[in-house]
């Protein structure tokens, strides 16, 4: 006995999707949508997890960076034996190490902004104003010029700040800083230029120094906080710090300095994938629902198909042809929808507004009000998968109901 | 040789409490070649005979011999293979896949014995010329008659070379003259290929085409009148 080649069950099953063909385009149409919502939900994702990430290497940790071993980070400490001693020797080296794009020292301080009797904690970056490591601070400039290396009585703000405190470029303002000694100092400073990055949480809190008048304030003496490294490649971090690894730094990839933000991302993820499954849950009741009718409406047919020898499991094997081409079919359509939505998205962007932006989450997911979306070809291609496994999974219980259909019983719809 | 023989054979069907016979032990013989039809009124068991008769359904109690082999105990897919090569069915809707037009409904059961694509051409167009429907073999059933549906059906149940076709009331929905041709064309076609006829009716004009009528009554065997 031959046997029923899949080609020719697949023919009898596609000719039976144009029986019915305005369901048929109902069904096709809810799978597509639901493929298209799930890679536009998930270019979105992408882009807010992929954006923050950026943003959070490009303004705040870089790829790498070294420190002095005892250096803690939550205390800015201005010790001397927790800076590190020869920064600009130290940037010197790192910068001849191969992929790496730029290294800089920064000394961090916190401190206290007064001006027009207001005054707000903030945190003080002394920086090289000629490192390319700033060109994004030097981007984002909306008023004034950005500091000059000798400059000894210029600050940079972020404008969110300025404006908060009604302030403008020209304007004076008084810094107080905790020294090396851990003694207060004030100075008064005059405001050079705002820039305004669109991340609320770095506008609001971070104000710039030329590294040398930094150090001169806090009397760290040439010291500095860290090397801040940038490299030409993300993934070449881990490389780059073995190569910077000795006993007496510190050395941290971005991995290590956002943590927080990667576990926060990692809980979207599960929100995510909460979200996929609600939207894979209505392809799958849509694709059953189909099917069903299908069976219901073809019972005779099934009579007939095993009046005529077909066994249980071709019977199956056709609908879930079905089912199958069905579901190949809205994912095809789907993923260009989804991809056009994404496109649009990553082009256009989805406004979410000053609010969210300066929300409380904005200190860990550091967007800024526009999200822009990213394609993710490996999320495309396990959704598309897992559509297509839910909507053959979906047709199964159809499919099984028509096989074990016992031919007499189907022979009397006749 | 007998085709078809049945010992005593019963079959009960309950539908929860209700038991009802449809058939109270019948014993028959079909030979090789017949032509005959099984009348009978409503409810006299003659589409129970025809669906045991064509593996379709199991005996509640007897035996059913088919070309020799006894079928009463084989397994769901094992009458599906047995019906696949030695059985075809004529069933009163015409009953033709919907979606396929009239040349393919007639592949079907080709497609099903996995007859080559040469062989499977050559003989759905002779079956096609056979019941004169050469011109509409790319029709779908919603495309053509009543008569010409029951005509492609005829010809599908002939497609794998069966040793013997069952027709349930097969002109039960056509008007005369489309009756007269189907049952024209069967018994030709009886005539032509040797193969064995069964058909039930309760058509008296249907009747006349039989060389043998087997009578049932209440589930029995009432009148068997073999060919003179």
């Amino acid at each position: 006995m031959g046997r029923l080649s899949i080609g020719k069950l697949w023919y009898i099953a596609y000719r039976d999707l144009g029986r019915n063909r305005r369901r048929s385009a109902l069904t096709l149409v809810a799978v597509a949508l639901g493929m298209g919502l799930l890679i536009v939900m998930s270019g979105l994702i992408e882009g807010a997890v992929g954006g923050s990430l950026d943003n959070s290497i490009r303004l705040q940790t870089g790829h790498l960076q070294v420190r002095d071993e005892s250096y803690d980070e939550d205390e800015l400490s201005l010790e001397w034996e927790d800076l590190l001693d020869d920064p600009h020797g130290l940037a010197a080296h790192i910068q001849t190490l191969h992929n790496v794009r730029v290294a800089t020292p920064v000394l961090w301080a916190s401190g206290m902004l007064t001006a027009r009797d207001e005054s707000v904690g903030v945190q003080v970056f002394g920086i090289d104003p000629l490192s390319a490591a700033y060109t994004s601070i030097r981007d984002a400039l909306v008023a004034g010029e950005f500091l000059a290396p000798d400059d000894r009585s210029g600050i940079l703000m972020g404008q969110r700040l300025a404006d908060s405190m009604g302030l403008s470029v020209g304007q004076r303002i008084v810094l107080v800083v905790s020294t090396a000694d851990q003694e207060p100092d004030e100075a008064t400073f005059t405001i050079r230029s705002l820039y305004a990055t669109g991340v609320a949480s770095y506008d609001e809190t971070r104000v710039f120094l030329p590294l040398s008048k930094l150090q001169a304030f806090t009397r760290t003496e040439g010291r500095a906080s860290a090397i801040f490294i940038l490299l030409h490649h993300q993934d070449e971090a881990d490389a780059v710090a073995a190569a910077l690894r000795a006993p007496e730094f510190g050395v941290l990839t971005w991995r290590d300095l956002n943590q927080v933000l990667l576990q926060s991302l990692e809980a979207s993820d599960v929100f995510l994938d909460m979200m996929n499954l609600v939207v894979l849950a209505v392809v799958a009741v849509v694709i059953a629902n189909t099917l069903l009718m299908a069976v219901f409406e073809r019972t005779r047919e099934m009579g007939i198909l095993a009046a005529l020898g077909m066994k249980g499991r071709q019977i199956l094997l056709m609908f879930l042809l079905q089912a199958g081409t069905l579901g190949v079919a809205g994912i095809v359509l789907g993923s260009l929808l989804g991809g056009l939505g994404v496109a649009y998205l990553a082009t256009v962007g989805l406004p979410i507004g000053e609010a969210a932006a300066a929300g409380e989450a904005s200190n860990i997911i550091t967007y800024g009000n526009i999200l822009y979306a990213r394609f993710s070809p490996s999320d495309a291609v396990s959704l598309s998968t897992m559509e297509l496994l839910i909507t053959l999974l979906a047709s199964l219980y159809p499919a099984w109901f028509a096989a074990r259909m016992e031919p007499i019983e189907a022979l009397r719809a006749l | 040789m007998q085709v078809i023989q049945l010992q005593n054979v019963t079959r009960v069907y309950r539908i929860g409490e209700v038991e009802t016979q449809a058939l109270r032990g019948v014993t028959l013989d079909i030979s090789d070649g017949e032509f005959a039809a099984i009348v009978g009124p409503s409810g006299s068991g003659k589409t129970t005979l025809l669906q045991l008769m064509g593996c379709l359904d199991r005996p509640s109690t007897g035996i059913v011999h088919i070309n020799g082999q006894d079928v009463t105990r084989l397994k769901p897919n094992q009458r599906a293979d047995l019906r696949k090569g030695t059985i075809g069915f004529v069933f009163q809707f015409f009953a033709l896949i919907p979606g396929l037009t009239a040349y393919e409904n007639i592949e079907l059961p080709l497609l099903l014995t996995g007859t080559k694509a040469r062989e499977r051409r050559a003989r759905v167009n002779e079956l096609l010329d056979a019941v004169g429907l050469s011109e509409r073999a790319r029709h779908r059933p919603d495309q053509m008659s009543g008569g010409e549906q029951q005509r492609v059906a005829i010809a599908r149940a002939l497609a794998t070379r069966p040793v013997l076709v069952l027709a349930d009331e097969p002109t039960a929905n056509l008007d005369t003259e489309n009756g007269r041709q189907v049952m024209d064309i069967m018994q030709r076609l009886n005539e032509d290929t040797g193969t064995t006829f069964i058909f039930a009716t309760h058509d008296p004009r249907v009747i006349s085409f039989a060389r043998r009528t087997i009578e049932l009554r209440d589930g029995r065997v009432a009148d068997n009148s073999r060919p003179a």
